[in-house]
C-alpha cells in the first residue's frame, strides 16, 4: 500500500485529508484531518493508518536529471546523505560487478560504504580486474568465474575499473555514505524512500555529466517540494559503450 | 597443396579436439585458420611469379587454392607478460612453407594510475592498419588487402621494441582515450624496394621473416648495369647497415566509435650499404588511420599514407633510385546479422625525382574492392569478393607489357577457424 493508495482508502472511510507537501504523501504526523463526525470504526482505521504509516518508508523524494535540452539522462547514480542520521544499517550482501562480452555490468554500480563486491567473470575469455583509484584501489589477478572474494570497499568515492587484458573495458563503482541510493532510469527518474533526518543533501553522479559543485547537490532540509529536477547545463559527454559495433579495435 | 591442405586439417583437428578434450590451459589459447579459394582472375601475370601483376594470383592459378593456413598463438608466461607468435602457412615459393609472421613478448604492468604502459619486444606489426584486427592478422572486411596494407604485410615487420603509454583522462569522463607509443627497430632495411621497383599491390600475403619476394626482371639489376649485385628478389627483413630505426606515433579513441591514429616512420637505412644482394633503402612516410562506427551497423574506415624511399649513392643531386609515393583508401562495411558487406575505393602513385636510365618506377592507379561475407558458425564463414585494379606504369614497357592495364579477380572462400 503505497501514499496514493492509503489516501484512497483514507477518503473511502469519509475522511478528508491535505498533504503538506505538495504532491507527496509525507506521513500521518503530517496530515491534517478534517472530519466531521468520527465514527469508531473510522477512528479504528485511522489509527491503523497511522500504524502503517510509522513502519513504512515515511518520505518519497522524487528524483528527475535532465540535460540542458531538457532530455532525461537514464543511468545517474542518485543517493541522499544525511547528516545526524547515526550509524548506517548493514550495507547489502551479494552485491555483484559482472563481466560479460567484455563489458562490466553494470556499467555503473552505486554501494554503500563497507560493501563487499563481488566479481565474477562470465565471459569465455580470462579478466584481469583491477582499479586505481585511491584509496579504494585492487587487483584480481587473471581469473575466469568466481576465482577471487569479494572486494570490500570502505571509503566514498568512485572506483574506476579497468582490465589489464581488454584496454577498452571501462566500470564505474560509486561508493557512497548512504544506505538510499539508485540510478535513474530510461525517463531520467527515481523515486527513492527516504526518512531524512537532520541536514539531508540529494546527489547525483555519472561518468558523463561535466557539470561540476553545487548543481550536483541539493538540501532537503526543511525543503517542502520533494519533486527535485537537476537540470544540467553542461553538454553530457557520449556514453561509453563497448557494444559490438561494425568496426572491431586493434589492438596490435 | 593436397599434402598441405591434409596437414593443415590435421593440425586443426588436433589443435580443436586433441588439448581441448583433456585439460585446457586457459593461459595458451591458439587459433587455427584456413582458408581456401576458388580464384578466377584476369590480367598480367602476378608479381608473386616476378612478373608485375599486382595480385597474388594469375591466370596460371586459377581454380581451387589454398590461399593460407595459420596459428596464432597467445600465451601468459605471467599475469602481466604474453608470447605472441603467429605462423604462416604458404602454398608458393617464397619461402619455406610455414614461416613466422610476427613472434614478441608483451609486457603489461597493471595501472598504478591512470597512465598505462605496455612494452612489446621482438618482432611484431608496426601499428598501421586498421583492417587487420583478426587473429593471424586477418581482415574482418575483405579478403585483400588495401594497398596500403598490402605494403605493410609485404615489407613492413618491426624487429625491435615498442614503447607505449595510453590514459584516459578523468576529467574527460574516460570516454576519450590517447596514447603515443615509440618504437625503435633493427632490420626492415630493404623495406621500399618492392614499393620502389614492383610499385602497389592488392592481395592478402603477409611477408614471413625468411621470404624471398621476386622482383621484376628490372633491367637495372641485369648483368652490367648499375645494380647488377642486387639479388632477384628482395629478402625485406634483413639487416643491412647495423643501425637503428624508429617510429613514433599517436592515437585518440572515443569510446568504440572513433579512432584516429598517426605515425612518422623512417627505418634510417644507410642507402649505399650492399650486403648479401640486398640493399638498404631509407625508407621514411607518415601515415593517418581512421575509423568510424555509424549507427544501424555501418562503419567507415580510411588510411592515408606519403613517403619517400631512395637507394644507391647521389647522383646529380639524386640518389640513384628515388622515389615518393602516397595512397589512400575509403572503406564502407555493413554488418547486419552474420552477414557483412563491404566496398573500399583505393588511390595509389609513385613518383620518380632521380633520373637514373632505364630505372622508371613512375605508376598510378586505382583499386574498387566489394566483399561479402557470411559468418555461418564461429568456425566456418564463406566469403565472396571481387577486386578490380587499373594502372598505369610506365616501366612495364620494359617488359612488353602495355603501361596500362586492368586486373580483376573474383575469388570465393571458405574460412575456418578453429581456437580453444
Amino acid at each position: 500500500m503505497d501514499c496514493a493508495a492509503v489516501h484512497g482508502w483514507l477518503c473511502k472511510q469519509g475522511l478528508t485529508l491535505e498533504y503538506v507537501t505538495y504532491g507527496t504523501c509525507v506521513g500521518m504526523a503530517e496530515f491534517t484531518i478534517i472530519a466531521s463526525t468520527w465514527t469508531r470504526r473510522q477512528i479504528f482505521f485511522f489509527v491503523v493508518v497511522w500504524l502503517y504509516s510509522s513502519i513504512a518508508p515515511a518520505a518519497e523524494v522524487q528524483v528527475t536529471v535532465i540535460d540542458r535540452d531538457g532530455a532525461p539522462v537514464p543511468g545517474v547514480a542518485v543517493y541522499i546523505e544525511s547528516t545526524g542520521a547515526g550509524a548506517l544499517p548493514a550495507p547489502a550482501t551479494g552485491v555483484v560487478m559482472d563481466q560479460v562480452d567484455t563489458r562490466f555490468v553494470p556499467h555503473l554500480l552505486v554501494v554503500q560504504v563497507g560493501t563487499e563486491v563481488e566479481f565474477p567473470n562470465s565471459d569465455i575469455v580470462a579478466h584481469h580486474v583491477y582499479s586505481f583509484s585511491n584509496p579504494n584501489d585492487f587487483m584480481l589477478p587473471l581469473y575466469k568465474g568466481d576465482a577471487h572474494a569479494p572486494v570490500t570497499f570502505d571509503e566514498a568515492g568512485v572506483v574506476t575499473l579497468g582490465c589489464n587484458i581488454h584496454d577498452n573495458m571501462l566500470g564505474y563503482i560509486l561508493v557512497v555514505d548512504s544506505n538510499i541510493f539508485g540510478k535513474t532510469g530510461q525517463d531520467g527518474q527515481l523515486t527513492l524512500e527516504a526518512s531524512p533526518r537532520g541536514e539531508s543533501n540529494v546527489k547525483i553522479w555519472s561518468p558523463r555529466i561535466k557539470d561540476k559543485g553545487e548543481v550536483l547537490t541539493r538540501s532537503l532540509t526543511g525543503a517542502s517540494n520533494r519533486t527535485v529536477v537537476f537540470k544540467l547545463s553542461e553538454k553530457l559527454r557520449p556514453p561509453h559503450d563497448s557494444a559490438s559495433g561494425a568496426i572491431q579495435w586493434s589492438d596490435y | 597443396m593436397v599434402r598441405l591442405l591434409i596437414s593443415a586439417v590435421t593440425v586443426s583437428f588436433s589443435l580443436a579436439w586433441g588439448p581441448a578434450g583433456a585439460e585446457t590451459p586457459e593461459r595458451h589459447r591458439f587459433v587455427f585458420g584456413a582458408d581456401i579459394s576458388y580464384i578466377d582472375t584476369s590480367g598480367l601475370p602476378s608479381w608473386t611469379d616476378g612478373s608485375v601483376g599486382k595480385l597474388r594470383f594469375d591466370d596460371d592459378s586459377d581454380g581451387l587454392v589454398l590461399n593460407r593456413a595459420f596459428v596464432d598463438y597467445q600465451g601468459l608466461i605471467t599475469d602481466t607478460i604474453n608470447a605472441n607468435v603467429v605462423l604462416e602457412i604458404y602454398d608458393d615459393d617464397l619461402g619455406s612453407a610455414i614461416d613466422l609472421t610476427e613472434a614478441f613478448l608483451e609486457w603489461r604492468p597493471v595501472p598504478r594510475s591512470p597512465n598505462r604502459y605496455r612494452v612489446k619486444v621482438g618482432a611484431f606489426y608496426p601499428r598501421i592498419s586498421l583492417e587487420n584486427t583478426d587473429a593471424g592478422w586477418g581482415s574482418p572486411y575483405t579478403l585483400n588487402s588495401s594497398a596500403i596494407n598490402t605494403w605493410v604485410a609485404e615489407e613492413l615487420r618491426t624487429f625491435g621494441a615498442e614503447f607505449s603509454v595510453s590514459r584516459r583522462p578523468q576529467s574527460l569522463g574516460g570516454t576519450h582515450q590517447f596514447g603515443l607509443q615509440a618504437a625503435v627497430f633493427w632490420a626492415n632495411d630493404p623495406a621500399g624496394s618492392l614499393l620502389a621497383w614492383k610499385g602497389w599491390s592488392a592481395h592478402d600475403r603477409q611477408s614471413r621473416f625468411g621470404d624471398e619476394l621476386p622482383l621484376p626482371p628490372l633491367p637495372q639489376i641485369q648483368p652490367g648495369m648499375m645494380f647488377e649485385n642486387q639479388d632477384p628478389y628482395v629478402a625485406p627483413f634483413r639487416e643491412i647497415d647495423g643501425k637503428s630505426g624508429y617510429y613514433v606515433s599517436g592515437d585518440w579513441r572515443i569510446g568504440s566509435r572513433f579512432l584516429i591514429r598517426a605515425m612518422h616512420y623512417d627505418n634510417r637505412a644507410d642507402p649505399t650499404v650492399l650486403e648479401d644482394g640486398q640493399y638498404g633503402w631509407t625508407t621514411q612516410f607518415d601515415h593517418i588511420g581512421a575509423q568510424f562506427s555509424l549507427p544501424a551497423g555501418f562503419g567507415i574506415i580510411g588510411q592515408w599514407m606519403r613517403g619517400s624511399t631512395v637507394m644507391g649513392s647521389v647522383i646529380n643531386g639524386a640518389h640513384a633510385v628515388d622515389v615518393e609515393y602516397e595512397s589512400m583508401f575509403l572503406l564502407l562495411t555493413k554488418a547486419l546479422d552474420k552477414h557483412r558487406f563491404s566496398l573500399r575505393y583505393d588511390n595509389f602513385e609513385v613518383t620518380q625525382n632521380d633520373a637514373t636510365p632505364e630505372d622508371n618506377n613512375p605508376e598510378n592507379g586505382h583499386v574498387w574492392t566489394a566483399s561479402y561475407r557470411f559468418g555461418w558458425s564461429e568456425k566456418v564463414s564463406f566469403a565472396a569478393e571481387w577486386l578490380s585494379i587499373k594502372t598505369h606504369h610506365c616501366g612495364w614497357i620494359y617488359y612488353g607489357i602495355s603501361p596500362t592495364a586492368t586486373e580483376e579477380q573474383l575469388q570465393l572462400t571458405v574460412m575456418l577457424r578453429f581456437s580453444n
